[in-house]
């Protein structure tokens, strides 16, 4: 990621007004995490899987606090159980940014199954979410998914993909 | 040890504190034992998330205790957290977990506890939590919650208890999203901040 997109994600994230952020780092955000971990105004939590993660957020925004889930895409399989259980059974919201491995241009077999997988688990899950390939626009995503969560009380997501994490 | 007994020695200490808890048998026992706690408590419906929605809680209200009531088929299924809170210590935090050593809510099969061989006490002391007692009696169990209430956690107690219901007591009704507008409107109303504000005139 460019510092750029870094200070645009952050940007994003502070005009939403979030202040913790759960994370297990991938590589297409590595320049994403330290950033966030450097920020004083945002308290960095990393965790051992996303679905933990998303548990964490899901006791944040119960405090009134805003939360985010940051994570490459593959973890969003591993938090669907916890999403499914806090957002449809309770509605309780989390807000997740993912890296986008392996949509077109992916140049690892590993990763093919995330590009595989991301919008229908999403799509199951009824998450409304965008991917953003351009860095001017991923601090109003973000900024409109809060919004949006805010409201719905449902999780949403933000991808970020393309030129932005390659 | 009764699961219901603890609890009501639990009950007895706690006032200003939230309460996170598993669902399944414990609910209907813990709406019985903590009545003075109802608005204050939230019931969870998910293996392995009590404790990690508990630590999210502590995190956003650091002055506030927040009390994790978590069980062992809970815990095993997400193990990672007791290293999360060995590394983060929050200071807020105290965590019960039910040890039946079953899961009793779908009739009692046995969990990895059953064995004798599993610590879940001893698993935490590893991941960094440095309080982390079992209490096989209600006054270890009792003096176990004196201690951690009064300090500074995170403080996990492991409760072995019977894998049994208290009998004839009144079944809890409500939901999990009923739930959570109860709790959230006793957080804000309690903390003085809004969680879940009015719509935009707009």
């Amino acid at each position: 990621m460019k510092q750029s997109a870094v200070e645009a994600v952050i940007r994003g994230l502070k005009k939403a007004g979030v202040s913790i952020v759960c994370y297990l780092p991938d590589s297409l955000f590595k320049e994403l995490y330290p950033a966030l971990d450097a920020d004083p105004d945002i308290r960095t939590i990393r965790v051992t899987n996303e679905g933990e993660g998303a548990a964490i957020c899901g006791g944040v925004f119960l405090s009134g606090k805003r939360a985010a889930l940051v994570m490459e895409n593959s973890g969003l399989r591993a938090a669907v159980e916890p999403l499914a259980r806090m957002g449809l059974g309770a509605g309780i919201p989390v807000v997740m940014l993912m890296s986008y491995r392996g949509e077109l241009g992916e140049n690892n077999w590993w990763a093919i199954p995330h590009g595989i997988t991301m919008e229908p688990v999403l799509n199951a899950l009824r998450i409304p979410y965008q991917v953003i390939r351009e860095e001017e626009k991923i601090e109003r995503a973000i900024a409109d998914a809060y919004s949006w969560s805010y409201s719905a009380y449902y999780h949403s997501g933000v991808a970020l993909g393309g030129e932005v994490v390659r | 040890m009764k699961r219901f007994d603890c609890m009501k020695a639990l009950a007895a200490r706690l006032k200003d504190e939230l309460v996170i808890l598993s669902l399944g048998g414990s609910v209907d026992e813990w709406y019985n034992a903590a009545p003075h706690m109802r608005e204050a408590g939230l019931f969870q419906q998910q293996l392995g998330c009590v404790t990690p929605q508990a630590f999210g809680l502590a995190a956003g209200l650091p002055h506030r205790r927040i009390v994790s009531l978590d069980t062992d088929g809970g815990l095993l299924f997400n193990l990672g957290i007791l290293a999360t809170l060995g590394n983060e210590q929050p200071k807020n935090l105290f965590v019960v977990v039910w040890d039946n050593e079953c899961y009793q809510s779908i009739g009692g099969p046995p969990t990895h506890t059953a064995t004798g061989r599993v610590d879940l006490a001893a698993i935490a002391r590893g991941a960094g939590v440095e309080h982390a007692h079992i209490a096989t009696t209600v006054e270890e169990f009792d003096a176990l919650c004196a201690k951690g209430l009064s300090m500074e956690g995170p403080f996990i107690i492991v409760a072995k208890v019977a894998g049994t219901v208290q009998p004839d007591i009144k079944r809890k009704h409500s939901d999990g999203r009923e739930d959570k507008y109860i709790f959230v409107r006793h957080v804000e109303a309690t903390e003085g901040i809004v969680i879940m504000g009015p719509s935009e005139h707009n």
